[in-house]
């Protein structure tokens, strides 16, 4: 772990330089325990895939101090697996009249639009992490076999609710945004919405698993093709 | 409801506050007055704490209508203001009574205007904030800027206090501005030359400069480093893309971003560089964090 400054009143901390999901969980432990401090001089507190970002009241602390604290209480953080995570399943239709690109992965990939599909909607993700738009959580990871570059050019609007795929990552659009990687089906989940106290249904101790459903159903849920 | 009736929003008018914090962990950005300086001189000329909501103004053409009697403020950009047809002076509080007409007209110098009411605007805050983010659609008026014929409710105010800024503390805002670096994040992955040529060179503000961020032209910097692990980003970090030319993160920027950052810019300065437009002239300097920390605790305590 190393603990940097990042700007005049926030710092950074680095639990390691790489993806895993050894990482995200100490990630996860280290986030959820900062947050139960309830310390009123952390202004921000961003967890992403290795690193935490902390910006704090500077009346309180200098780099210096804020260091130091930190290593102190880092010290008690327990990391377990995930026992303490909820699972959220997500109904997804994999169609192409709204997965435009789904052909070209299975293609590309050398399976079928089945296979591709079956791949997607088989594995629990965990968040890695939630950002780029409210609400955009970066999901993973993804079964080699259907990882996919994203695109060279990346379009000008995906629709809101676009399920997509990106190298070992998947995600969902939360609203309409431009974006670069590759749609295969689409949902009426909201991963973002102003009526939640919370904001979101999900955050980074969300699990997440897809299922798919027919486009009938996908109708009925105010699913918009 | 009474207060102001925009007879004319202008291009670009949106309320802010000193911003939205603690769901940036939700990819919520901060939003927030981009020149806390003239924001807070503002507030305090109107004796409002310094988070009371304020208009922010980009490209004027502002055209008010009194409903409630009141004492109004205008600070940052030097612009044309008028009451009643009446030049007035910005950086001093005046009295608008019922039916009185409001305008302000060009922008001279700088970019951005703050224009606030005692008291400030009654409206919602929403998740803690009456920052605008249209990115969201939250804060002001339905998550957006101001369009005509918006109406700002406040308070009525009776109470009259004259009250100038001081003129030594009104800011010149020039074409050219040197920013204060505090070297952070992965500048040790920038090679020493590359540093030295970051801090030598002069860089140009390009048209792409809003408050997400201020992307520059100029002498490209090479970073040892092609992309990065998603991570979060500070207020006025400088990451350096593919093609080398320097991005200034700002209130509105996206909470995490692959793109290495050589350093983060002093937030005071950040504020200088909102006054600041396309085509002026950019250096930058370093300062060490403790050193930089005593000049943001001294603005604090100016405003305290």
């Amino acid at each position: 772990m190393e603990i940097k400054v990042a700007s005049v009143d926030s710092v950074i901390i680095y639990f390691d330089n790489n993806i895993s999901k050894e990482i995200s969980n100490k990630v996860k432990a280290s986030y959820a325990y900062l947050k139960s401090l309830n310390n009123e001089a952390f202004i921000d507190i961003i967890p992403s895939y290795s690193s935490i970002l902390i910006t704090y009241e500077l009346l309180k602390y200098d780099f210096e101090s804020i260091k130091k604290y930190l290593e102190e209480e880092l010290k008690n953080v327990k990391v377990d697996d995930d026992t303490n995570s909820k699972l959220v399943e997500i109904d997804v239709y994999y169609g192409e009249e709204v997965g435009f690109d789904l052909q070209r992965v299975a293609s590309i990939n050398k399976l079928t639009i089945e296979e591709v599909i079956n791949l997607h909607s088989s594995k629990v993700y965990d968040v890695y992490t939630i950002g780029f738009l409210p609400g955009f959580a970066y999901l993973g990871v993804l079964d080699e076999k259907i990882a996919t570059k994203r695109l060279e050019t990346p379009r000008k609007k995906i629709p809101k609710g676009s399920v997509s795929i990106a190298d070992t990552q998947t995600a969902v659009y939360p609203k309409d945004s431009p974006g670069g990687w590759n749609i295969i089906g689409k949902t009426t989940f909201e991963f973002f919405d102003k009526n939640l106290e919370a904001l979101s249904q999900i955050d980074i101790n969300t699990k997440i698993k897809f299922n798919q459903i027919s486009k009938e159903e996908f109708l009925k849920q105010g699913g918009i093709i | 409801m009474k207060g102001f009736e925009l007879i004319k929003a202008g291009i670009y008018t949106t309320i802010q506050d000193k911003g939205r914090f603690s769901f940036m962990h939700l990819g919520v950005t901060n939003s927030g007055f981009m020149d806390e300086y003239a924001a807070n001189a503002c507030n305090k000329l109107l004796d409002n704490s310094l988070d009371t909501n304020l208009l922010e103004i980009l490209f004027p053409s502002l055209q008010i209508k009194v409903t409630q009697s009141s004492t109004i403020a205008i600070t940052g950009a030097k612009c044309e203001f008028f009451i009643n047809g009446e030049q007035k002076n910005i950086w001093e509080t005046h009295f608008v009574r019922v039916g009185d007409e409001i305008k302000v007209s060009r922008i001279l110098e700088g970019q951005r205007v703050y224009l606030g009411v005692k008291g400030g605007f009654q409206i919602e805050k929403e998740f803690g904030s009456y920052a605008t983010s249209q990115k969201e659609g939250f804060g002001g008026l339905n998550g957006q800027k101001l369009v005509n014929n918006d109406i700002l409710p406040y308070e009525e105010n009776s109470t009259f206090i004259k009250r100038r800024w001081k003129e030594k503390y009104i800011p010149q805002y020039k074409k050219e501005l040197t920013l204060r670096v505090i070297l952070s994040y992965q500048c040790d992955t920038f090679e020493q030359d590359q540093i030295d040529k970051f801090f030598n060179s002069e860089y140009t503000i390009t048209p792409d400069f809003n408050s997400m961020a201020c992307k520059l032209d100029g002498e490209a910097i090479e970073c040892t480093i092609s992309n990065l692990i998603s991570e979060a980003i500070a207020f006025g970090s400088i990451q350096i893309p593919k093609d080398g030319k320097p991005i200034i993160l700002l209130k509105e920027r996206q909470t995490i971003g692959g793109y290495p950052k050589i350093g983060s810019v002093l937030s005071l300065d950040c504020f200088k560089l909102a006054q600041m437009k396309p085509g002026n002239k950019i250096r930058f300097e370093k300062i060490e964090v403790n050193e930089a920390r005593e000049k943001v605790l001294k603005f604090i305590e100016a405003f305290s």
